[in-house]
C-alpha cells in the first residue's frame, strides 16, 4: 500500500446495485474493492465500490446503462 | 527498611485508582492503595500481579479495602505501556481476539453475509485498535486463501503485527492448504489456548 494511489468511491441507492456493479466489474476484470461507505460521506451503514482514480472513466463507461449510480466522489482519507 | 507510600483512591472511579497505583509503585518499593469498591480492588490487584509485585489485600470497615503492593527484589521498573482496564472481570487483561468461524458475517443471507465480512475486514484493517490475534476455522479459513476478497486486508493486518491462526484441520478438509495466503497453519491446542487467554473475544 505504498505509493498511495488516489481513489474514488461509487455510491448506489441500494446494496443490490452495488453487488450487480461488482459482478460486472469482476467480469470486465477492472480492479475495485467493496468497502463500507466512508463515514465522512454518509453515516448510513452502506457499502460502495472503491477504485483507483485512473480507472474512473473506464468503470463509469462499463456500468453506464446497466446499473443506477447514485454518486461518484473522491475518497479523502 | 522500606517506607510505605499511601495512595488514597477512595471516591475515585476507574481507571483513576489503577493509574495512581501504577505511578506510585514506579517510584516506591511498597505502596498501600486504599479503595472503596470491588472493581478498583480487582483492578489494582491485577495491576500488582502483572507488575510482579507481592499483593496483599485487607478489607476494612465501610466497604473500604487496603491493597499493599510490594515490589519484589530485582523486579524491573514497570513497563509504561501496561494498559488500564476498567473491566471487573479477571480475564480482561488477555489478548483481543477475533474469531472468524465462517466466511460470512451474520446468518440469514449468504450473499449479504459475504459482503458484510469483506466490509468488516476492510474496517478492522483501517482501525487503530487492531486485534492481537485472529482465528479462522470452518469456512472462515476461506477468507485467508489466495484469491480471497479479504486477503489484502488480512495481509495488512498481519503486517501490522496481528497474529493470524488458521485451522489446519479445516484447510485439510477443504483441501486448500497449499492455497493459504496469509497467517500460519494452526491447531486446536493453539486455538483453544488463545481463546482461553482472551481478554476480549469477538466474532463478526
Amino acid at each position: 500500500m505504498t505509493g498511495q494511489p488516489s481513489y474514488y468511491v461509487m455510491l448506489f441507492k441500494a446494496v443490490s446495485y452495488a453487488l450487480k456493479a461488482e459482478k460486472i466489474l469482476k467480469a470486465e476484470q477492472l480492479p475495485h474493492k467493496l468497502i463500507p461507505v466512508p463515514k465522512q460521506i454518509s453515516s448510513d451503514c452502506g457499502i460502495c465500490l472503491r477504485f483507483e482514480s485512473k480507472l474512473r472513466t473506464r468503470i463509469e463507461d462499463c456500468l453506464c446503462n446497466k446499473v443506477e449510480i447514485a454518486d461518484v466522489c473522491p475518497l479523502i482519507k | 527498611m522500606s517506607e510505605i507510600k499511601i495512595v488514597n483512591a477512595t471516591g475515585l472511579a476507574c481507571p483513576q485508582p489503577v493509574v495512581l497505583a501504577k505511578e506510585a509503585i514506579e517510584k516506591n518499593e511498597k505502596v498501600k492503595v486504599i479503595v472503596d469498591n470491588e472493581t478498583a480492588l480487582e483492578n489494582v490487584t491485577r495491576l500488582g500481579t502483572k507488575l510482579g509485585c507481592d499483593v496483599s489485600r485487607e478489607a476494612k470497615a465501610g466497604g473500604v479495602f487496603e491493597i499493599t503492593l510490594t515490589r519484589r527484589e530485582g523486579a524491573p521498573i514497570p513497563a509504561p505501556d501496561i494498559s488500564v482496564s476498567c473491566d471487573a472481570s479477571a480475564a480482561a487483561s488477555g489478548p483481543f481476539v477475533i474469531v472468524c468461524a465462517e466466511d460470512k458475517m451474520g446468518r440469514g443471507n449468504d450473499e449479504l453475509g459475504s459482503v458484510l465480512i469483506r466490509a468488516f475486514m476492510h474496517t478492522i484493517a483501517g482501525q487503530a485498535e487492531k486485534p492481537d490475534v485472529m482465528i479462522f476455522y470452518n469456512t472462515g479459513v476461506k477468507l485467508t486463501l489466495q484469491g480471497s476478497e479479504t486477503l489484502e486486508d488480512l495481509k495488512e493486518l498481519a503486517a501490522a503485527g496481528v497474529e493470524i491462526l488458521v485451522c489446519g484441520t479445516c484447510l485439510n478438509y477443504f483441501e486448500v492448504k497449499e492455497k493459504l495466503g496469509v497467517g500460519v497453519v494452526s491447531n486446536m491446542y493453539d486455538i483453544v489456548g488463545t481463546m482461553s487467554r482472551a481478554g476480549r473475544l469477538l466474532t463478526p
